[in-house]
């Protein structure tokens, strides 16, 4: 926990936030326009990882082989992580103690890396055959429920209290 | 019955009542509305961009709509019953909100583009270069971008 206080710390007042917050700050419209620009993002997110989740569980698209679903939606997955990461890390720019400081930005953290993790682990293993091996269907629903909770814990940052002693 | 009444009868009612004491319903519900719709853009984006031809999914775009919709109207129903209750939180705030009286009219709007589309247009995906799908395409991105960007805005206005 000490070592997650320090990094928090230590993001919040590194050079590059630090140069980066009065760019987001300088008009009311530009963090809305980042939020927005995130939310596409999940979009982006929740369809792609929909579609490979329901192609496992052979609920959509069960007349095409794995392989062709999943080389058209991890790519474009990959593209909308990156999306997230540089408006989020903005967003956070704009008011570093707002995210930083709070359990359930690093909930949410953890969650997406989880989230990827199993959502990668399942497509190798349902790609083996073209009706998925149980394993596959089970991380499959797993994943699922693992990006709602990413969304979840993302909507929750605008309502959780700061750490005791945080600024802001 | 003004929409004033209207406001003031929702604002009485046991949800409304619910969602103002409670510290953490209305942030559930606006995650459900988050979540259902992602899946409404992400899904009608989809096919927005198949119509302009920026992705090439399928040849057949009628069979490639059939696919996505039970995804398109599973989120729409989420986000418009999350959207609906979030409503009774702060009836008035909301009705006096020009976001929000701009998000309503765009939707009914994307209703009635949903409606040309299907009789009108969708006919015509089968013909190649043919430029109404095109323009649907271009008015449907354009018109659920703006909704999520009031909704958004919203936020910081109410």
């Amino acid at each position: 926990m000490a070592s997650l206080v320090g990094l928090a710390g230590w993001l919040a007042a590194s050079p590059l936030t630090t140069a980066a917050t009065p760019l987001v700050t300088a008009r009311a419209w530009i963090v809305p326009a980042l939020q927005v620009v995130h939310i596409v993002g999940i979009a982006v997110v929740v369809i792609a990882t929909a579609l490979i989740n329901l192609r496992t569980l052979g609920l959509i698209d069960a007349d095409r082989p794995q392989r062709q679903v999943q080389a058209v939606w991890f790519p474009v997955l990959a593209c909308a992580i990156v999306v997230l990461a540089l408006t989020g890390y903005l967003l956070i720019a704009s008011e570093p103690a707002r995210a930083l400081f709070r359990t359930v930005f690093w909930v949410k953290l953890g969650l997406i890396v989880l989230a990827l993790v199993v959502t990668g682990v399942q497509g190798r293993l349902a790609r083996r055959a073209d009706v998925a091996p149980p394993t596959a269907r089970l991380l499959a629903v797993a994943a699922g429920l693992l990006w709602v909770g990413v969304i979840f814990a993302g909507r929750w940052i605008a309502y959780a209290d700061a750490w005791p002693g945080a600024s802001a | 019955m003004s929409l004033d009444n209207i406001a003031g009868r929702l604002a009485q009612t046991p949800l409304a009542i619910a969602l103002t004491d409670s510290g953490w319903l209305f942030g559930a519900v606006e995650a459900v509305h988050v979540m259902g719709l992602t899946l409404v853009l992400g899904s009608i984006g989809l096919v927005d961009l198949h119509l302009l031809g920026v992705v090439e999914c399928e040849r057949d775009t009628a069979a490639f709509i059939r696919r996505l919709l039970p995804l398109t109207w599973t989120g729409f129903v989420v986000a418009a019953l999350a959207g609906t209750t979030l409503v009774f939180a702060n009836p008035q705030g909301y009705f006096d909100n020009l976001f929000f009286r701009g998000k309503i009219l765009l939707l009914i709007v994307a209703g009635l583009n949903v409606a040309v589309f299907h009789r009108f247009v969708q006919p015509r995906t089968a013909v190649s270069g043919a430029v109404a799908p095109r323009v649907s395409g271009a008015v449907s991105l354009a018109l659920w971008l703006t909704i999520v960007s009031f909704g958004r805005w919203i936020g910081f206005t109410i």
